[in-house]
């Protein structure tokens, strides 16, 4: 980029004077003066997308291998320390951290910096609350904490072990962002605070999503690691180890064992995580269930209203009501009938809710680079994690000695002033009284006393008197003994290449840490171990009550089902609407829809709508196209329509199968095998009529039948249904009926309607234009062939319509069920 | 004064009243009264057409512009004797008032519905006639009466020769006395005329002027569906989908509905009431908006459409509809001023029984032209919010406007001419104050966005359009988009993009410039697009203050100015943090500012690079982070 000084000086331009735009005259001549430069439109949004992309990143999205902390927490945290909030203190109103935070060190919004710090005192959120926090805090119903102003906060005791060290020059300190104080790059944490509390965040080009881990579990596979560097992925994944994450808000991992280990091995991987249950009190006509955990990062209030949709939509019978009973304990009280079968319902809310969920590892994370002021992002596995953890610890415990050694030598140095003249006190005491001020007195004790330095010398002057006592020099002797020798062992513990005593150290930390908070804190979440959790198989049959129904839809396309209908011409329809089909079915079962257009729409009986009422418009279930309707409907339960099934390598069509007529005087008869199961929301193809042309009716025959048909220009076809071919796949089919043209300009004849006659007395009715009606049957008019003109009905006038039979009432089933 | 008694009581017989009063008859004695006589009995005509028995109405006005003569071919007028009266029937009709075979509509009568009610209106054209004459075919004979100011001249004649057909056929001249003009309007008539034409399909209506020496004939097969098209290509209303709804219900009522909605923002509907049109609506029309709004509310739900972030009111759905809604009732009641105002309260559930279950099944069979519609009413329920949001209206039409639709939050600049004018795009609202007080009001117009803008590498044109942010700036650009782009509409001569200095407002500048890559493409290649470059931090040396624009930038002026006194460093966070004199004197004013002007050097270059940042596979984003790594300056803290 290239740089460029802005003028600095402050000479005031009149503004609106046109002068100023000298330079831009002509069509668009931006001439290059004036500052302008050009710049190319893919390196300038290069070079700015790198910069967003690599501050995301580095300092925001991210967290540090080291301390698990992103740049907004860790300034939160320190801030805090600063502030002197720690765990013995009061609590400080939040607003007050905030303010700190985003004048020192973060200058973004209050709302982040505030949400951030919530979510650190969040006993759900975190696995280890980092901060104690006092007043609302929000809730896993998603409510969101009160506002800065009225909650307060302060440090939680294990912060203590992430911050106590920061005063021994542990870790690397940089400028704040505008170089008026300075920050530490990393806090000197010896909590594993990545693995523990984990975290998520999503930044430019990669996230995170880090769950949470036992911290006992992680000391002891910290412990594992120290113990033998070389040890592999596998084995820190185990009992004696990380068994695998460990939830805040518990629930259970239903991962294998070795699917675990994958995981941790790639540093990616799913993690399947369901809340739990328990069994409650049943009464006479119920039983209840307790959900007693659900799975992190779950809004329980959403996951209630879920399992209410459920209840509502009696898309799972077997459950009743549900009720959210929690206090501080997540109880979410399940009700169900008497005699179902818990697993049943279980596996239906695991599957359709977020009772079940997955978790999504990605263990990204920054990691330290030869510049201590920046990490740079890499995906790890969990050894890498670990290792890092401890190396870093090493640095720490390192720094941290040699800031203790360089404290050390400037005592000794002082305290080997002391020694060297406190035998000559008295003669310190004269020259003292004898000067002229303090300078004047040191300058005249190191003339007189050759060995002491300026640093010595104004220690000694700064001596309180009461250390004149004789016994005095015993103590300070006694501290020159102690302090040498510490320094010894600690130069001998820098001196080590081997670091064999550092080590030592981290470890010995390592199990304070395991005795203090990690041998206590018990695991919350469940882990199978082994195997994992392998659930009963339920198939989406399995969920759906069996119950015999009817299924009822009118010519306008209204659909419904309802338990019992009896007498489909008493139902209620809009009017100028009638009763088109009325079904029978169990609502495993699926029932067939038959569009003019040549599309079957299969659908199970249980999603068909349940009401009393008009029903609802069949669009809804399907995707119809315009003008589109629905012409006929069949049931698939098996006990309705038996024999449909076509015999494998046989050409024989099934027993039973359909017949369709369109108006174009085109007939086919197909299997209907095929639209048993549910189709999609497009449906499946039947038949193919031509272009404009529509299917009048589709019928249920096996090839017995004599085919009855009219044309509105008075022609009945009467033919063997036999005669019409049997198609495997969907077609044009053959003719039926030789339609007339008509002269020029006139629309052609066209098909108004059939029938498949099941013998003389099964009769065709079709009404004139002139509101006759004139009935068609096989004793009426001769059985022809096929593809002939038909009969003459009558000679002038049209026939306007088919007259729709009575729909017959269903099938009814007996008590029994299938 | 002499005394009032009863021999001061008049009682006007016959058609006495008529003449004496015809305000209550015909509404008055101008020109609208003079016309309604010949409605009233076109009216007669069109009734009989409407029962079925006419099929064509010719109507001729003389050359003497005041003689009217009205003809149908319907079943004629009766001419046998009147039982009670012992006069025939046609002159009863003619010359009674309150006379007439329209009173029994319980389905046994003559005629089911009409216009004429009252049984007055031939009588009354009579009382207001100089002259008229009747002729009436029937039977395959044909009669013939005279009649002046309401009394018969003649007595019933009847032709000697036998003739075919059936029909009646009006000639009357409108009485001087009573008008104070008698002239027809022909081109009122004619409009008439054509109205009846649409609202009763298949009847042939002709009309010859003789005045101005013009004959018109009107068929539509189609009835008010012709009627409706005409109407929308009247207004030039572009409609929305291809299909009309059309309804045609018969219940005791009859109505005759169709409508559709098109791209227009206003709704109108042409009413009628057996045939005659109601200006001012009435239960009907309320009737047909209550039904129109609850089907299409029931269709969206039913299709869990309903958007979010928005209500839909009834104007929302109804916004652009255009349709005609005839109604043939038996017994009409009008209201108001002009009688113009259906007032009977059954036919608003008759209407809007008939509507819901009709449109809402026609939604369902018509599901292209549906969900045009449902999101045709998304839109206008949208502008309608953003409207009142931003307290100036969106420009729906074209993303080309003028002035008067500008966005609320635009600070546009005073210059009328676009030489030398400038638009600042500027990062939030903050950064929006300081840059609208520190700019030169004249030549530089501030244009706020608010937050991260819309990523547009992938995004459909439709999806920026109805991007709020974008929509702004595109209304305020002027240029328009898609197919409406057009660089010589564009308001300002340069568009500067003004982002903070920080990673966000690069990451903004990223998203603003993949925008006009993508698609305004023309303004980068007419080098309209600039970049501006605000300063990083600002150094003060003692008294004085330089800024830096970046960091070398801050370190030379460090070492340039500084001289071992203390420099204090400030860095900018956001625009808004300056003061607006300092945004002016370092970003803004043109004689010392920095412009980077966007250039599109290698196309395919150019293409690769956006689609991989802004693009949708993270991978390409990933490798490019990873490699240029080292190359990035300034990261944020």
């Amino acid at each position: 980029m290239a740089k460029r000084r802005s003028k600095t000086t402050r000479k005031k331009k009149p503004r609106n004077d046109r002068s100023l735009f000298d330079d831009a005259g002509g069509n668009n001549g931006d001439g290059l003066s004036n500052g302008i430069e050009p710049i190319a439109l893919h390196e300038a949004a290069q070079s700015r997308y790198l910069n967003y992309a690599l501050s995301v990143i580095t300092s925001r999205a991210l967290p540090d291998v080291r301390d698990g902390l992103k740049p907004v927490q860790r300034r939160i945290l320190y801030t805090m320390w600063q502030q002197g909030v720690r765990p013995d203190a009061k609590h400080r109103k939040c607003a007050k951290v905030v303010g700190d935070v985003m004048g020192n060190y973060h200058p973004h919004g209050d709302q982040a910096i505030y949400d951030a710090l919530v979510r650190m005192a969040q006993p759900f959120a975190l696995r280890v609350p980092l901060i104690d926090g006092s007043g609302n805090f929000g809730s896993l119903d998603g409510d969101a904490a009160a506002a800065m102003r009225y909650t307060e906060c302060r440090l939680a005791p294990i912060t203590t072990e992430i911050l106590d060290d920061i005063g021994r020059d542990t870790v690397h300190f940089r400028p704040n962002y505008d170089g008026t104080k300075e920050e530490p790059v990393v806090l000197p944490s010896r909590v594993p605070n990545l693995l523990v509390n984990g975290s998520a965040g999503i930044a430019v080009g990669m996230a995170t999503n880090v769950p949470p881990h036992n911290l006992g579990e992680v000391c002891k596979a910290l412990l594992k690691l120290l113990d033998n560097p070389e040890i592999n992925d596998y084995q820190l994944v185990g009992n004696d180890a990380i068994q695998g994450p460990d939830f805040p808000t518990g629930g259970q991992v239903l991962n294998s064992r070795a699917e675990l280990r994958e995981v941790y091995k790639t540093g990616g991987g799913t993690i399947r995580l369901r809340g739990t249950t328990k069994p409650g009190p049943a009464t006479r006509s119920s039983k209840i269930l307790h959900i007693t955990s659900i799975p992190y990062g779950v809004n329980k209030a959403t996951l209630v209203e879920q399992i209410a949709q459920v209840v509502l939509s009696r898309k799972m019978p077997l459950l009743l009501d549900v009720k959210d009973v929690s206090t501080e304990d997540i109880r979410i009280d399940l009700e169900l009938k008497k005699d179902a079968d818990e697993q049943k319902v279980l596996a239906y809310l695991y599957k359709n809710t977020l009772l079940q969920s997955n978790f999504s590892v990605n263990l990204t994370c920054l990691i330290p680079t030869e510049n201590p002021e920046v990490g740079s992002p890499d995906k790890l596995d969990l050894k890498a994690v670990l290792r890092y953890f401890l190396n870093f610890r090493l640095e720490v415990i390192t720094r941290r000695l040699n800031h203790e050694l360089r404290a050390l030598e400037k005592r000794i140095h002082i305290l080997d002033g002391f020694a060297l003249v406190f035998d000559a006190l008295d003669q310190i005491i004269k020259i003292i009284r004898a000067s002229d001020g303090k300078a004047d007195a040191a300058k005249k004790i190191m003339a007189r006393f050759k060995q002491l330095d300026a640093e010595q010398t104004d220690a000694i002057l700064e001596l309180k008197l009461y250390r004149l006592a004789k016994l005095e020099i015993n103590l300070v002797l006694d501290e020159l003994k102690d302090k040498k020798k510490r320094a010894r062992e600690i130069r001998k513990l820098l001196n080590d290449p081997e670091a064999v005593g550092r080590w030592k150290i981290v470890k010995d930390e390592i199990n304070d840490l395991y005795a203090k908070y990690g041998k206590t804190d018990k695991r919350r979440t469940l882990i199978p171990g082994g195997e994992g959790v392998e659930d009963p198989e339920f198939s989406e049959e399995d969920f759906i009550v069996a119950e015999d129904n009817h299924v009822l839809i009118t010519a306008d396309g209204w659909i419904k089902r309802q338990k019992e209908i009896a007498d489909p011409s008493k139902t209620r329809v809009r009017e100028g609407d009638r009763v088109l089909a009325c079904e029978a079915g169990s609502t495993r079962a699926t029932v067939a829809l038959f569009s003019n257009f040549g599309v079957c729409y299969s659908t199970r009986i249980i999603d068909i709508p349940a009401t009393t009422g008009y029903g609802e418009p069949v669009q809804k279930l399907f995707k119809l196209k315009d003008g589109e309707k629905i012409v006929a409907a069949m049931s698939m339960d098996p006990r309705v329509a038996n024999d449909i099934e076509e015999e494998e390598g046989s050409d024989l069509c099934p027993m039973t199968h359909a017949l369709a007529v369109s108006d174009d005087g085109y007939a086919l008869r197909f299997g209907l095998a095929g639209f048993v199961e549910p189709s999609t929301r497009a449906g499946r193809r039947y038949a193919r009529p031509s272009k404009g042309a529509r299917i009048v009716g589709v019928e249920k025959v096996h090839g017995s039948e004599t085919i009855l048909a009219a044309t509105e220009r008075c022609r009945a076809m009467v033919c063997s249904a036999e005669e019409v071919n049997y198609l495997s796949g969907p077609g044009k089919g053959v003719m039926l009926i030789r339609l007339d043209k008509g002269k020029k300009g006139e629309q052609p004849d066209r098909v108004l309607g059939f029938k498949a006659s099941g013998g003389d007395r099964d009769l065709l009715n079709v009404e004139t234009n002139r509101g006759a009606t004139k009935t068609i049957s096989t004793t009426k008019y001769r059985t022809t062939g096929r593809g002939g003109r038909g009969v003459e009905i009558q000679k002038n006038g049209r026939l306007s319509r088919v007259v729709p039979e009575e729909v017959p009432p269903p099938v009814q089933f007996g008590e029994e069920q299938t | 004064m002499t005394q009032y008694s009863a021999k001061d009581i008049d009682v006007l017989e016959g058609l006495e009243p008529v003449r004496k009063r015809p305000g209550m008859y015909i509404g008055g004695v101008s020109s609208a009264g003079l016309h309604h006589l010949v409605w009233e009995v076109l009216d007669n005509c069109v009734d009989e057409a409407m029962n079925g028995h006419a099929t064509q109405i010719d109507v001729t006005l003389h050359d003497d512009g005041t003689t009217i003569t009205i003809a149908d071919n319907g079943r004629g007028i009766p001419v046998d004797m009147h039982p009670k009266l012992k006069r025939p029937a046609l002159e009863v009709i003619l010359c009674t008032l309150h006379a007439g075979g329209k009173f029994n509509n319980d389905g046994s009568g003559n005629y089911k519905t009409s216009g004429g009610l009252h049984g007055v209106g031939a009588s009354v054209v009579n009382a207001l006639s100089k002259k008229l004459t009747a002729i009436v075919k029937r039977d395959g004979k044909e009669y013939k009466m005279e009649f002046a100011r309401g009394k018969a001249t003649t007595k019933l004649l009847r032709k000697k020769a036998a003739v075919r057909g059936t029909g009646t056929t009006i000639t009357f001249h409108p009485d001087p006395t009573i008008f104070p003009k008698t002239e027809f309007n022909p081109d009122t008539i004619r409009d008439r005329l054509e109205v009846v034409s649409y609202l009763h399909k298949g009847v042939k209506v002709s009309f010859d002027d003789r005045v101005n020496k013009k004959k018109v004939a009107f068929q539509h097969s189609e009835g008010i569906e012709d009627f409706l098209s005409k109407i929308i290509k009247d207004r030039d209303a572009k409609p929305i989908g291809d299909a009309t709804f059309s309804l045609d219900k018969e219940n005791g009522q009859r109505a005759e509905i169709v409508f559709r909605w098109t791209e227009s923002t206003d709704e109108h509907v042409r009413s009628f009431v057996n045939g005659i049109p109601t200006a001012s609506g009435g239960t009907h029309e309320n009737g047909l908006r209550a039904g129109i709004t609850k089907a299409v509310r029931n269709y969206i739900e039913t299709h869990n459409l309903t958007p979010r972030g928005v209500k839909l009111t009834h104007e929302d759905i109804r916004e652009g509809l255009i349709g005609i809604l005839s109604v043939f009732i038996p017994d009409p009641q009008f209201q108001g001023q002009t009688k113009d105002r259906l007032n009977n309260p059954e036919v608003q559930s008759f209407v809007d029984g008939a509507v819901r279950p009709g449109l809402e099944h026609w939604l369902n069979h018509n599901r292209t032209a549906a969900e045009a519609i449902v999101a045709r009413i998304v839109l206008a329920a949208r502008a309608r919010e953003a409207s009142r949001a931003a307290s100036a209206s969106v420009s729906r039409k074209s993303a080309t406007s003028n002035r008067l639709t500008l966005p609320g939050k635009l600070s546009d600049c005073t210059a009328s001419n676009r030489h030398d004018t400038e638009l600042f795009i500027v990062e939030g609202d903050s950064a929006g104050g300081s840059a609208k007080q520190g700019r030169d009001r004249a030549h530089q117009a501030i244009l706020p966005l608010r937050g991260k803008v819309l990523n547009t590498e992938t995004a459909s044109l439709k999806k920026v359009v109805e991007n709020k942010e974008l929509a702004d700036l595109i209304t305020a650009m002027g240029c328009g988009i898609g197919k409406d782009f057009d660089p010589t509409k564009l308001r300002y001569q340069r568009i500067i993009l003004l982002a903070d200095a920080d990673s966000d407002g690069h990451h903004i500048t990223t998203l603003l410039l993949t925008f006009f890559y993508r698609h305004l493409r023309g303004l980068i290649d007419e080098g309209k697009v600039f970049i501006a470059v605000p300063p990083l931090y600002r150094v003060d040396v003692g008294k004085d203050t330089h800024w830096a624009a970046d960091e070398p930038d801050r370190e030379r002026i460090l070492a340039e100015h500084a001289n071992g006194k203390k420099a204090d460093i400030t860095r900018f966070k956001g625009l808004g943090e300056m003061m607006p004199k300092t945004l002016w004197e370092t970003t803004l004013n043109p004689a010392t500012r920095r412009l980077l002007r966007v250039d599109v050097k290698d196309g395919l270059e150019t293409d690769r690079v956006m689609n991989d940042l802004m693009g949708k596979d993270p991978s390409a984003r990933f490798h490019f982070i990873m490699d240029r790594a080292e190359d990035a300056v300034e990261l944020d803290v």
